[in-house]
């Protein structure tokens, strides 16, 4: 899949999203404009119900605009196909969510191996870069483990290994922290920083100051605006 | 919200699986009841013999089939049930759960679900009833069995009914009652509502695919619903095999005995009275009258030495065979029959009207299925029976004798033959021009050569029988062959048809395990579609997840269907290697039918938008 090598990597013009709930519709995001550089660390906060991951999921083409456009990686999402945005995510986003969402019936191994099962990489080449990133989340000795033998902090890093496993260019975090306690949330942020470090883009839907502290940038919705950037 | 509220709304809420229920109860209802209507109406109930129709061999064949079938359809049905009102209610351990959870008391709610659980099983017993009978009456009436039918036996309807209904409701309660047990965390976890197996590692093909190996794992930490599945589909599959190759079998059999009995591509040669009488005899198996009071010994009716004088010269005749045949009594003679030292009586002295033909044993166009042997020779006192006479008027056929115008005949034989439905002796012709001071035969078959235009010679035939005798005729037996194995194959295939009606059944229940899965696995696919996973993958795990399900249960299905099939099949069967080809052939469409059925939830779901399936 062919991806433009800009600075751009998520640019969003006049974004509006809005759900048909019974006779009402509601509106998550009014005219967001957003736009995140290659290596950018993003932070976006917002109350509740602000459209934090809304914003996230029409990112990464899990959900389709009312209106506007998207374009990540130079690829406007908004006029492709389940089976392309699929492959795109599969290959160019890492996705972690609040609450893991592990799969289940697979050890922490096959769950960090499947998205690159799925980019048709070599068994010898899967198999090294699971090791590689359980050690980096440091679970390596839980690799034939399943989910449900893990706490909750531990499947978060499982998460963020399956979310790099293709080595995608932009990562997505859904307050990743946000069923963790502090000592948890802890190991989360280190691996956060590593991901600065590495020079990955990262956008990640907080609350929590630790992370915000580390973010180039935040952003806070409000009503589904855009209300402030802090630099 | 009162009692009734509730539990109609929630229905209607789940509209799927309460339409899966429904037609799943209606199904087996109906074809349990239809098949009970229609054995007893066609006459091959238990306890009735319909000797009007069919020879009694014959009889015993569909007789014995129907009852297996019958057992089977019973058994599936049962199973098909309980799985769907167990599915049906566990899936709402959860509300119960989270109803509980609000403060509501346990009775109220184990009423609504109660309530609920009523409401389809009677309204699905209740149409099942009304299918039933309809069913019944549009193929009594539309399939060529009017002439057999009696009044339908009501009482068919309330047994059905009260069997199901309450076979429904114990399996449908288990689920709710153990939900009332349960505190509402606990109703409400997926391990209570799903049946998943908590303690299950299993690491189930570690080295497949990830599609398989999803798809494996979840199987197997769904065991308990697993095995249900597996065990009722087994029981499907077999009632399939056992229907469709003892069908197959059976059909094949019975045909090839009956164009062997009458035989193929003959030609009768007979006065027109005596011709028409004897076609009506033959056809007497699939419902035809032949004429009572009616002279077959009548000096018109006798074939003279002139009749093969003129026959003789033609060319393409390959044969004849003479026949006497006329209708007359016979005696059972007693016998005595020593075991253990002990000396055993045998029979009576029953007396019966039969059909009585002479035939030449060294010149015979027919090749029965005999059990015994056939005549040795013209001068022999032997005689053959056939099966309905045999099993009507003797005890042990091949150790008796009977007794025929003061002559004693040996039986040595019992034959199928389809003639006055098998009611007849067949005796030398010799002796029984003795007995009846008659010379010449008053029927004659003829067989002729393959490589002839029959119409041709038909005609030849014809012209020079006319020369002897103006009401000499010659009559074609490949029509009355034809309508009776048309009779048969209409009955074999209202026989056929039963299984489709659980074969129905079971891919709604498969349909209904399929939207199972989908509801415990939703989030998983949800998921791995966010990751990256096209929809196409979502559906293979799910066609996978079906189809270890349904090749599981064939496999177990088949081979007990091959034992029960081999247990109720007619001697000798006839099974020739386009035979199993057929059989093989049906069940894998059966099967793949299934299978493709069962993807239809699936294939919906995989359409959904991720966030759809998410929330």
């Amino acid at each position: 899949m062919p991806v433009k090598t800009t600075d751009s990597v998520v640019s969003t013009n006049s974004l509006y999203k809005a759900y048909q709930l019974a006779d009402a519709e509601v509106e998550v995001l009014k005219d967001v404009n957003l736009n995140v550089v290659r290596g950018e660390f993003v932070a976006i906060c917002g109350p509740s119900g602000s459209g934090k991951t809304t914003l996230l999921n029409l990112i990464s083409g899990i959900d389709r605009p009312t209106s506007g456009k998207v374009i990540v990686l130079g690829q406007d999402l908004t006029v492709q196909d389940e089976d392309f945005l699929a492959e795109f995510r599969c290959r160019n986003v890492g996705f972690v969510f609040q609450s893991y969402n592990l799969v289940s019936t697979l050890t922490l191994a096959e769950n960090v191996a499947f998205p690159m099962e799925w980019s048709r990489k070599p068994e010898a080449e899967i198999e090294a870069r699971v090791a590689e990133l359980l050690e980096t989340v440091g679970l390596q000795h839980r690799a034939n483990h399943f989910p449900a033998q893990l706490s909750g902090g531990e499947q978060q890093r499982v998460a963020f290994a399956r979310a790099l496993a293709n080595d995608p260019e932009l990562i997505l975090a859904d307050e990743p922290t946000g069923n963790l306690d502090t000592k948890n949330g802890q190991k989360i942020t280190q691996v956060l920083k590593m991901l600065k470090a590495n020079g990955k883009t990262v956008i990640v839907a907080t609350h929590d100051p630790e992370i915000m502290c580390l973010a180039d940038r935040s952003l806070c919705l409000e009503d589904g605006r855009l209300a402030s950037q802090n630099e | 919200m009162s009692k009734t509220d509730f539990p109609v709304n929630d229905l209607l809420r789940r509209k799927l699986q309460t339409s899966l229920t429904f037609i799943s109860l209606t199904t087996c209802v109906a074809s349990t009841l239809f098949l009970l209507l229609f054995s007893d109406q066609i006459g091959f109930g238990i306890t009735s013999v319909t000797q009007n129709t069919l020879t009694i061999g014959y009889w015993a064949i569909f007789s014995n089939f129907l009852v297996f079938v019958g057992i089977l359809v019973f058994a599936v049905g049962a199973v098909i049930i309980s799985f769907i009102t167990f599915l049906m209610m566990a899936q709402r351990t959860r509300d119960f759960g989270l109803i509980k959870a609000a403060g509501c008391p346990n009775s109220l709610v184990f009423s609504y679900f109660f309530t609920e659980l009523l409401m389809v099983t009677f309204l699905g017993c209740i149409l099942g009833v009304t299918v039933g009978f309809l069913t019944d009456y549009a193929v009594i009436n539309m399939s060529g069995f009017q002439a057999y039918q009696k009044a339908p036996n009501f009482w068919f309807a309330p047994l059905v009914f009260v069997t199901f209904f309450v076979f429904s409701l114990i399996f449908g309660l288990k689920p709710i009652l153990n939900a009332a047990k349960l505190s509402p965390t606990a109703a409400m976890s997926p391990m209570q509502y799903f049946g998943l197996s908590e303690g299950n590692r299993f690491k189930a093909l570690s080295k497949s695919r990830l599609t398989l190996k999803i798809a494996s794992r979840s199987l197997f930490r769904r065991q308990s619903t697993t095995v249900r599945i597996v065990v009722f589909l087994s029981i499907v599959f077999m009632l399939l095999t056992v229907s469709i190759a003892g069908s197959i079998i059976a059909t094949g059999t019975t045909t090839t005995r009956i164009e062997k009995a009458i035989g193929k591509d003959l030609l009768l040669v007979a006065h027109k009275d005596m011709g028409t009488q004897y076609i009506s005899l033959l056809a007497k198996f699939s419902g035809a009258t032949e004429k009572t009071d009616f002279n077959y010994l009548d000096p018109n009716f006798a074939l003279t030495e002139d009749v093969f004088q003129q026959l003789n010269g033609i060319s393409g005749i390959a044969n004849f065979g003479k026949r006497l045949v006329y209708e007359g009594q016979i005696q059972e003679v007693m016998n005595f029959t020593y075991s253990d030292s002990a000396t055993i009586p045998i029979g009576a002295y029953r007396e019966a009207d039969s059909l009585i033909v002479g035939i030449e044993p060294e010149n015979v166009l027919s090749e029965w299925f005999i059990e015994g042997r056939f005549l040795k020779n013209s001068n022999s006192s032997e005689a053959l029976v056939g099966d309905s006479i045999a099993a009507l008027t003797f005890e042990m056929p091949l150790l008796q004798s009977f007794r025929m115008q003061n002559a004693t005949l040996n039986i040595v034989g019992v034959c199928l033959d389809p003639i006055n439905n098998g009611v007849v002796v067949f005796v030398p012709f010799k002796m029984l021009k003795n007995l009846n001071n008659v010379s010449n035969p008053n029927i004659m078959l003829v067989q002729l050569d393959s490589s002839v235009n029959k119409e041709t010679i038909i005609m030849q035939m014809q012209e020079r029988l006319t020369n002897v005798n103006m009401d000499l005729a010659v009559f074609e037996l490949n029509e009355v062959l034809k309508k009776n194995v048309g009779f048969l194959g209409a009955i074999w295939s209202v026989i056929m048809f039963l299984p489709l009606f659980s074969l129905v059944a079971a891919t709604l229940c498969l349909i209904g395990y399929l939207v199972l899965v989908i509801n415990e696995q939703r989030q998983e696919f949800a998921v791995l579609r966010a990751m990256g996973a096209k929809p196409t993958t979502v559906l293979a795990i799910l066609a996978v997840q079906s189809l270890i399900v349904l090749f599981s249960s064939f496999a177990v299905g088949i081979s007990l269907g091959v034992m029960g099939t081999l247990m109720i099949l007619t001697p000798q069967p006839v099974v020739t290697s386009f035979t199993i080809l057929e059989i093989a052939a049906w069940l894998l469409v059966a099967v793949f039918g299934m299978f493709l059925l069962s993807l239809w939830p699936a294939i919906r779901f995989a359409k959904k938008p991720i966030l759809k399936i998410m929330s």
